[in-house]
C-alpha cells in the first residue's frame, strides 16, 4: 500500500503507535534537536511537534521517519514487526522493478507559492539542531533534485544544507556524490547556474531512495515508485523544469552558483560525530519556495546511530552493494550493513570464501567510492545478519597476517566524512579500505584440514535436533531464540 | 546593549587583533532570524576592554568547540552576501 502522502504515513504511525504528538511549545533553537535525539537513542517513537516558538500554528516539525526497521516496514506497507531479513529481502525484490513517475498539473506542494523577492528562508521554522552547529539546518530529511542538462537524468541525493541568510543556502554535497559530480562536470566549468530543488516531507520512501547509492543516470524517482509499488506524482518547479513530488510539504527553488561560495558548518553528521565545516560551500540562492499549508518540516537529528540515515542506509546500501557484487559475478549470499556500522561496515556471505574472492569483492565495493570502509566476508554457514555469529567468525577464522588486507585509498575514493581521516585527509577525499577474510581458504581439505564447527546444528543428528526442538518446551524452557 | 555575534574558524591564530579582517559572523540576536550570516570587516580583540564600543563575539572552533574566552567585534563594514570562489574549492585546490 503506497501513502498518498507524508500525512497518510503520519495517520499509520498513530494507528501503530510509533509516533508522539508534542503539543506544547518546543524552541526551534536546541530543544527540537535535543528532544530527537533522545528520542532515537531510547529508541523512542516518532515526533510531530505541533507548536513552534517564534513560528505561526500549524507550522510543524517531524523528526524520525524512518528511525527504526520498524517505521521502515510501516513505510513500505508491512507489518512492524516484519523481520529486518524479510525486510531486506521485500526492497530488494521492490527495488529491482523500478515504476516510472507520472507528471501531474497541479499538487498539494503549490497551496502556497512565494516567488523572488518575497522570499524569506527564515519563514520556515528550520531547526538549529545540535549546539556547535555551522548554522540551521534545512536539508537533514530533505533530498535534493538536480538535472544533467545533456542526459536528463534526473537526481535526487539527501545532502546536508543550512541556511545562509534570507536568500541563500550554503551546504556540503560530497564533491564525489551524485550531485557533485553533475555540479562540477556539467556546470562549474561552462559557469553556469545549476537548478536545485530541496523537498521536505515527501512520501517517506522517497526520501530513502535518496539515500540509495543507486547507479549514475538512474532516476531515483523510479525506484521511488518501485518501493511504493505505485508511480511518484511529479509537477513541475515554478521557476525551473525540475520536477519534484507533487505532495511534498514543503519545495525550496534555486539555483547553485559555479564561481560563488559561503562557509558551510560545521554540522554534527551521519557517522555520530562533528567534523570540521568547510571554507568553500555549495552555495545557491532561492528563488521560490512552495508549501502546503500547515507545512510540516521532516527532520533528523543526526548522530551516533540508529537514527534515519543510519536505518535508512542500512538497506540501501547493502542491496546496492550486492547488486554490484552479483553484477560481477561474485558468488555472495547476502550483504548486510549493520545500522551501528554507519556504513563504515559491511559483511558479505559468500558461498565460497578465500583471499582471492574476498579481494574481489573489496574491489568491486570500492571502485568508484569507498564508503565503506571495513569489509568483512563470511562463509555461507554465518548469518551475516547475526552480529554474534559475525563476531564469532572474525575471531576465529580471520587469520591475523593472513586474513587481513589494508590498502589507501587514493582521491577522490576516499570517504570525507570518516571520523578516523585526518582532516586533511577528509578534504582531500584520501582514505583506507580494510578486509577481514573470515572465510576458510578454499585449499584447505575439508574432511582433515577444515576445523569442524560446533554448534547444534552442526555436530548433532538430524532426527536428534528434530526431536529435541520438538521436545523443546516439555523439557521446561519457554524461550526461543 | 551589545549585540552578540559567533564566528567558526580553521584556527585561532587566524583572528588577527587590531586590525581590519574579514570574517563570516552569525548574529545571535534572538528571534527567528537567529544564526543569520554575514560578512563583515570588522575590528578583533581577544581582551573586550580594548575595543570598548565593540560587540560581544563568540568564538568556535573548526569542529564547533567553543572557545571560553569572548572576543569583542566592531564591525566596519558589511561586505558582500558570498564570497568569489568554487564550491569545493578545498577538495579542488587539495587535490590539484
Amino acid at each position: 500500500m503506497a501513502f498518498r502522502d507524508f500525512r497518510e504515513f503520519i495517520d499509520t504511525l498513530d494507528k501503530t503507535e510509533d509516533v508522539v504528538h508534542i503539543k506544547q511549545e518546543v524552541d526551534w533553537d536546541l530543544e527540537i534537536g535535543a528532544i530527537g535525539r533522545r528520542a532515537y537513542e531510547m529508541q523512542a517513537p516518532a515526533v510531530l511537534f505541533e507548536k513552534i516558538k517564534d513560528y505561526p500554528e500549524g507550522f510543524r516539525i517531524f523528526g524520525g521517519s524512518l528511525g527504526t526497521f520498524r517505521r521502515v516496514s510501516i513505510a513500505m506497507g508491512l507489518a512492524p514487526e516484519t523481520p529486518v531479513k524479510e525486510l531486506y529481502a521485500e526492497y530488494d525484490r521492490r527495488i529491482n522493478q523500478p515504476i516510472k513517475p507520472v507528471i501531474v498539473d497541479d499538487g498539494p506542494c503549490k497551496q502556497n507559492i512565494i516567488i523572488g523577492d518575497d522570499v524569506d528562508l527564515y519563514s520556515l521554522s528550520t531547526p538549529y539542531i545540535h549546539e556547535g552547529d555551522g548554522g540551521r539546518y534545512i536539508g537533514t530529511w530533505a533530498f535534493e533534485v538536480t538535472q544533467d542538462p545533456d542526459t536528463k537524468w534526473n537526481n535526487w541525493g539527501m545532502y546536508r544544507f543550512m541556511v545562509h541568510n534570507k536568500r541563500l543556502i550554503v551546504g556540503w554535497p560530497r564533491y564525489s556524490s551524485h550531485l557533485g559530480m553533475m555540479l562540477h562536470r556539467k556546470y562549474v566549468p561552462q559557469k553556469r547556474q545549476m537548478p536545485i530543488a530541496l523537498v521536505l516531507g515527501a512520501d517517506p520512501l522517497c526520501h530513502m531512495v535518496a539515500t540509495a547509492p543507486l547507479p549514475i543516470n538512474a532516476d531515483e524517482a523510479d525506484y521511488a515508485g518501485g518501493l511504493r509499488q505505485k508511480p511518484v506524482e511529479l509537477v513541475k518547479c515554478e521557476t525551473s523544469d525540475l520536477l519534484v513530488p507533487a505532495n511534498s510539504e514543503i519545495v525550496i527553488e534555486g539555483e547553485v552558483y559555479p564561481d560563488r561560495t559561503a562557509q558551510e558548518g560545521p554540522f554534527a553528521e551521519y557517522p555520530g560525530y562533528r567534523m570540521e565545516g568547510a571554507k568553500d560551500g555549495v552555495l545557491w540562492r532561492v528563488k521560490a519556495i512552495t508549501y502546503r499549508n500547515s507545512p510540516i518540516f521532516t527532520m533528523i537529528s543526526l548522530g551516533v546511530p540508529p537514527d534515519d540515515s543510519s536505518i535508512a542506509a542500512s538497506l540501501t546500501a547493502a542491496l546496492a552493494m550486492k547488486r554490484r557484487l552479483i553484477k560481477h559475478g561474485i558468488p555472495i549470499t547476502e550483504v548486510y550493513v549493520p545500522p551501528y556500522g554507519v556504513t563504515h561496515i559491511a559483511v558479505v556471505g559468500v558461498k565460497s570464501g578465500g583471499n582471492d574472492v574476498a579481494k574481489q569483492i573489496k574491489d568491486v565495493l570500492t571502485a568508484r567510492r569507498a564508503d565503506v570502509n571495513k569489509i568483512m566476508v563470511v562463509d555461507d554457514d554465518v548469518d551475516p545478519f547475526d552480529f554474534d555469529q559475525v563476531i564469532h567468525a572474525f575471531a576465529t577464522k580471520c587469520h591475523p597476517t593472513r586474513g587481513i588486507f589494508c590498502e589507501e585509498v587514493e582521491a577522490p575514493r576516499g570517504n570525507a566524512l570518516t571520523p578516523c581521516y585526518t582532516a586533511q585527509e577528509r578534504r582531500a577525499y584520501k582514505g583506507a579500505i580494510a578486509l577481514f577474510d573470515c572465510t576458510w581458504p578454499p585449499e584447505r581439505n575439508k574432511m582433515n584440514e577444515v576445523p569442524v564447527k560446533n554448534s547444534f546444528d552442526t555436530m548433532f543428528p538430524k532426527e536428534l535436533k528434530e526431536k529435541v526442538v520438538a521436545n523443546w518446551e516439555s523439557f521446561g524452557f519457554k524461550e526461543k531464540k | 546593549m551589545k549585540k552578540e555575534y559567533l564566528t567558526f574558524i580553521p584556527d585561532i591564530k587566524d583572528l588577527i587583533e587590531g586590525q581590519e579582517v574579514k570574517i563570516t559572523i552569525k548574529d545571535l540576536t534572538p528571534g527567528p532570524r537567529k544564526y543569520d550570516a554575514r560578512i563583515v570587516k570588522s575590528i578583533l580583540s581577544s581582551d573586550p576592554r580594548r575595543l570598548p564600543d565593540g560587540d560581544i563575539l563568540y568564538v568556535r572552533s573548526w569542529t564547533g568547540m567553543l572557545y571560553p574566552q569572548r572576543w569583542a567585534i566592531k564591525i566596519v563594514e558589511e561586505l558582500e552576501e558570498t564570497e568569489a570562489g568554487l564550491p569545493h574549492g578545498e577538495t579542488v585546490g587539495a587535490n590539484k
